[in-house]
């Protein structure tokens, strides 16, 4: 740190008190928001760090010593306190002093009649989940137990009661609501977005399309994957499809993000998607999967989820894309029905369960008839084959109309 | 030596923790932007219609081969 003097500090703390006070009375909250911004560790707020470091307590002093600064002077202690540790690197220090800061700020924000102050809000709350998480690594590393994310969950929580009434500060909602999401995914205790979901869903007084784009676009990526988590695939492709159609076509990452879970979802109901869109955003994990449906390759299928299988679970989507087997199935069956069609076309609609153990046999799956049989009936009950079970011949009959029906959207079985 | 390495393991495990749970990248507070095209085009490159009837694929003809072969031996 380079050397502060004694009357250069003073001036610098006095600046930023002058700029924080008049930000607030001339309803300016951009510069509001760069006053706050910690995480950016701008030039300016760093060199008001070293300053406060030199004036330790005589800043709380200097801010009393004023009226214009008094009156806000909790709020400014606090975030003094918490700049002076972040700027030492003591995270645990510099998140609960910024709670604090952050608390008497909401409580400021919840007098002010006009929403004018929300972008600000909207920095409180960035912050002071970026810094939890930065705070958990710090106890982490200590071996002490992470759990200023869960506190900041909670302050989260609170804004977002202060936001979710009728009023103008009703759009600032959804922005809250995403934070939570991001904290909530991170401590892995996703169950608790409902009530929030609720809230917004739910709500007469407020249209969702009034929310500015950039929430409503992170607002149903998170909602989509809890509904892939809930195996609910049309209501996730509606939410991630939204999400994909409105995203920022610069946010290369956050497309990609969307497609990892979208895909399997599309790919649930039968839909899949071209070579480029995997090669563009780099989902080659996908690429042998989608293959696989296209060929009726039981096998491929097997070791493509074998190959990525760690990221397939740490996404939460394998048992989604384990699940496309049926479909897999499906399309072995349609390629034997053709392949028979081609040698013996009127005996083509009945498909010998020995000739399937044989196809499946090459496949390396090993199964007797009994197992082929029950096979074949779930795929009969789940309508993804039109036919029936001749059990004593051995032989599926397909019905000579439609006998491979398409899901057309519809997951398999609904 | 050999204990170096493990050390580095443990840690990254940790970390993947935090890191790893495909978190959304925060958009900034003013950003906007118009429905481009690009996106649109996106959302567009789907298949619903791919159940053909081909089997000249090598995959096909492979099968093909396995159940013709067989048959005559049952």
């Amino acid at each position: 740190m380079a050397y502060v003097s004694m009357g250069e500090a003073h001036r610098r703390i006095t600046e930023y008190l002058n700029r924080f006070c008049d930000a607030v009375s001339y309803q300016d909250s951009s510069t509001l928001c760069r006053l706050l911004s910690f995480s950016s560790n701008s030039p300016p707020l760093l060199s008001l760090a070293d300053a406060l470091n030199v004036f330790q307590v005589h800043a709380s002093s200097l801010i009393r010593q004023s009226d214009k600064f008094s009156e806000y002077g909790e709020i400014l202690a606090h975030l003094f306190r918490s700049l002076q540790s972040y700027r030492f690197g003591n995270l645990v220090e510099a998140y609960l002093a910024f709670e604090k800061f952050a608390n008497a700020f909401v409580q400021e924000f919840r007098n002010w009649e006009s929403a004018w102050a929300l972008e600000a809000l909207y920095v409180v709350c960035y912050e002071i989940r970026i810094l939890a998480e930065k705070a958990d690594k710090e106890l982490t590393s200590n071996g002490k137990s992470p759990e200023k994310l869960k506190a900041a969950g909670s302050l989260l929580m609170k804004v977002f009661g202060v936001l979710a009434g009728k009023g103008p500060k009703r759009v600032g909602a959804l922005y809250v609501t995403c934070q939570l999401f991001k904290t909530y995914f991170k401590l892995g205790t996703v169950n608790l977005c409902r009530s929030v979901i609720r809230s917004i869903e739910t709500a007469r007084i407020f249209d969702f399309e009034e929310f500015p784009r950039r929430d409503k676009v992170t607002y149903m990526y998170y909602t989509g994957r809890l509904e892939v988590f809930n195996e609910n695939f049309p209501a996730a492709d509606t939410k991630l499809s939204y999400a994909l159609q409105y995203c920022n076509p610069k946010r290369e990452r956050n497309i990609r993000m969307i497609l990892k879970y979208l895909i399997p979802v599309k790919l649930s109901i039968g839909i899949i998607p071209k070579d480029e869109l995997l090669q563009n955003y780099n989902l080659h994990e996908y690429t042998k999967i989608v293959q696989a449906l296209r060929k009726g390759d039981l096998r491929l299928l097997r070791h493509a989820l074998q190959e990525h299988e760690d990221r397939f679970l740490r996404s939460g989507v394998y048992l989604v894309l384990e699940k496309l087997e049926l479909q897999v199935y499906q399309r072995l069956m349609k390629k034997i029905y053709i392949i028979q069609k081609l040698s013996d076309p009127a005996r083509a609609h009945q498909l010998k369960l020995e000739v399937i153990a044989k196809a499946l046999r090459w496949l390396e799956m090993d199964m007797d008839l009994d197992e082929v049989e029950c096979i074949m009936t779930i795929l009969i009950y789940k309508n993804l084959v039109k036919g029936y079970l001749a059990h004593k011949s051995k032989v599926i009959v397909l019905s000579k109309q439609d006998p491979f029906p398409k899901l057309n959207g519809k997951p398999v079985g609904s | 030596m050999a204990t170096e390495p493990k050390a580095a393991t443990a840690e990254v495990v940790k970390m993947d923790l935090f890191e790893d749970d495909d978190e959304f990248e925060e958009f900034e507070i003013n950003e906007d932007w118009l429905e481009k095209e690009e996106v649109k085009e996106v959302s567009q490159q789907w298949e619903d219609d791919w159940d053909d009837d081909d089997v000249n694929d090598d995959f096909s003809r492979q099968l093909r081969k396995e159940l013709e072969n067989g048959s005559e031996k049952k």
